[in-house]
């Protein structure tokens, strides 16, 4: 509707977040349109503004048009009329600020300086479990066995199930693979010790070690990071209690205790796995196995393996605790807190299984 | 907090809410969770304007009320109706669109950890509008300086206190336009400067945009402050037990559980041990 110098334009109905796109366009169209003439716009049919209206107005109010080709609003209802009047357009004339784009290299930068400086926080919180075990070993009566008691059930007693299953499959994986190839050099039975040294120096103890630090090292974080979210660490430590006694010092000591006899339980079922693929496919009877297992195998192969099932033990329950304690704020940071501890876990029972591989080697 | 145009005085009165359309009915509403039921055939209206409390004691139901008036949780029996159109009956499509009509700030605020400030109010405008960049982020801007938290804009939601966290959250649940907000106890956890400016905000937003409110609260300052109406759950009558402004109920009711919730008495029994 245009008289001879405005330009009226008639707002009608509901302008709000869902309707507001078009008329936003076309409004801006219009004013951009006819530069040197005032606009009135019309809000008398308007039946409800919200507050993408309100930025719809105020948008077109805060236009840069010549003096005498301002954009003028007729019968807003005053309540919006001194709202509009609230804001300065100077106000957001400040762009929004973006996101600042990390590059690769500055990530990778990032990344690792942050690696470094977890590696620190572990040493730290490591030497503060190596004192705390030392006290609970001299003074017994400070730990908490009954708690010691329960995290061992959790630990080792509920995880032997997936531990069996686990082991056997190993056992059966090497035996049939190792087969394939020895059968071509009419070496069957050396298959036997392949079988038996695997088991008993690597796999028993690592495939228990991978399945604990899934299972009890996230569980461990997420628990001690749950603990820490909800203050009660703090309440912990107004009691004059100290938290790592308190909480970790029993989760060390449960994974010590169980995390061998769950290796051993992997070692058995193994070699059961393995001399039962050796029977069925391969005709290599079960006396023999077993005979040719005690030419191969030796009790310093299956302690070593025991050791190394402790090392990996204290490492899972001690890397769950630390990613625990070190959780930030928020119910988000305790999954964040649960994943790092597997990955942490993994990596590291990798590198000291390399360790012991090449100081026992 | 700076107040949109006008400062409103300590309790300001429903512009005729009884003559102004219905926002939310209740029919025969039957609550609760299994075999245990909360409230019996509750019926109540709501006018589009009212600011409406629902309060009772611990345990009386009222955020499972809110969670039947948002189709969080679906009732026994009965009906909940918004703008005339039923939630309960809803298929999933015609239910998505009745809530986003409404505009929820949960207890917690429920803010997106990983977003900031401006993008946790700017999220359902991403999802459900046309709007440009630059319209959603100055009707954003413009609702943060509404609530004072301009510069808060790039903030994330673990660096805001519990009364800006508020704030944001009355922000986000408005950006999409909705003018029924229901609040699930917004004082709670705040200093009283601070829950007091938040009921001044509260007020304006009605004053300012004609915004329904339905507030679940037990914090007397507020709801004398900004109530229309309250309506009363009581857990052991399975049923409403008041509903009216506050003043009346306060001054007037004969109810003893009302008069003691409105006049903040301990139990008789207990008091009387004390001394």
């Amino acid at each position: 509707m245009t008289s001879a110098e405005n330009l009226t334009v008639r707002l009608e109905g509901r302008i709000t977040a869902q309707t507001a796109a078009p008329i936003w366009r076309s409004a801006l169209d219009t004013l951009a349109a006819h530069p040197e003439r005032p606009i009135v716009f019309d809000a008398s049919r308007v039946d409800y503004i919200d507050t993408v209206g309100v930025a719809l107005l105020f948008d077109l109010s805060r236009q840069r048009r010549p003096a005498g080709a301002k954009v003028v609003f007729e019968a807003l209802p005053p309540n919006l009329a001194s709202l509009l009047l609230r804001f300065d357009a100077a106000e957001f004339a400040v762009p929004v600020a973006v996101r600042r784009h990390v590059g690769v290299l500055e990530h990778v930068g990032q990344s690792a300086v942050a690696q470094l400086r977890l590696l620190g926080e572990l040493l730290r919180f490591l030497q503060l479990c190596a004192r705390a075990l030392v006290r609970a070993i001299t003074r017994p009566s400070t730990v908490a066995w009954s708690d010691v008691l329960d995290l061992a059930t959790e630990v080792g007693a509920h995880a032997v199930p997936i531990v069996l299953l686990i082991g056997f499959l190993m056992g059966v994986i090497i035996a049939f693979e190792v087969g394939q190839v020895a059968r071509e050099f009419g070496a069957m039975i050396f298959v036997v010790n392949g079988v038996g040294k695997a088991m008993l120096r690597e796999l028993g103890a690592l495939m228990t070690a991978i399945v604990l630090a899934g299972r009890t090292g996230a569980a461990f974080a997420a628990q001690i990071a749950t603990q820490r979210v909800n203050e009660e660490l703090n309440a912990i430590a107004t009691f004059g209690l100290d938290p790592v006694q308190f909480l970790v010092v029993p989760r060390l000591l449960a994974a010590a205790l169980v995390v061998p006899l769950l290796a051993v339980l992997a070692d058995v079922v193994g070699l059961f796995g393995g001399a039962l693929v050796m029977a069925s496919v391969f005709k290599v009877s079960y006396l023999q196995f077993y005979a040719q297992l005690l030419k191969a195998v030796t009790a310093q192969d299956f302690m070593l393996g025991i050791l190394k099932a402790s090392v990996f033990g204290l490492t899972v329950a001690a890397i769950g605790c630390h990613r625990g304690f070190r959780t930030g704020a928020g119910p988000a940071s305790v999954g964040l807190s649960a994943t790092g501890a597997v990955v942490t876990s993994i990596v590291m029972i990798v590198v000291i299984d390399g360790l012991f591989a090449v100081v026992t080697g | 907090m700076d107040q949109l145009p006008g400062t409103p005085p300590a309790r300001v009165e429903s512009p005729k809410a009884s003559a102004s359309p219905v926002a939310v009915s209740v029919r025969h509403l039957r609550m609760g969770y299994g075999a245990r039921v909360l409230l019996e055939d509750a019926s109540f209206d709501i006018h589009s304007g009212e600011i409406v409390v629902i309060l009772g004691g611990s345990g009386s139901g009222k955020s499972s009320l809110m969670k039947n008036l948002i189709g969080l949780h679906p009732p026994l029996a009965g009906d909940v109706l918004i703008r005339g159109v039923s939630l309960v009956r809803a298929g999933a499509d015609e239910k998505a669109a009745l809530q986003r009509q409404l505009g929820v700030m949960y207890q917690s605020g429920a803010l997106f950890g990983s977003l900031t400030v401006l993008e946790n109010i700017r999220f359902p405008l991403d999802r459900f509008t046309d709007l440009s960049l630059e319209e959603k982020n100055l009707a954003v801007r413009m609702l943060l300086r509404t609530l004072e938290m301009t510069q808060a804009e790039s903030l994330t939601p673990a660096e805001l206190s519990g009364g800006m966290i508020k704030r944001v959250a009355i922000a986000r649940a408005m950006a999409l336009g909705c003018d029924i907000l229901l609040l699930d106890e917004p004082s709670a956890g705040l200093d009283p400067v601070t829950a007091a400016n938040l009921d001044l905000t509260l007020l304006s937003l009605r004053k300012n945009l004609g915004v329904t409110l339905i507030v679940v609260t037990h914090e007397l300052e507020s709801i004398f402050t900004i109530a229309d109406r309250a309506i009363m759950l009581d857990p052991s009558a399975r049923a409403i037990i008041a509903d009216d402004s506050p003043v009346t109920l306060r001054d007037r009711s004969t109810d003893t559980r009302v008069h003691q919730f409105f006049n903040r008495l301990p139990d008789e029994q207990r008091a009387s041990r004390v001394g």
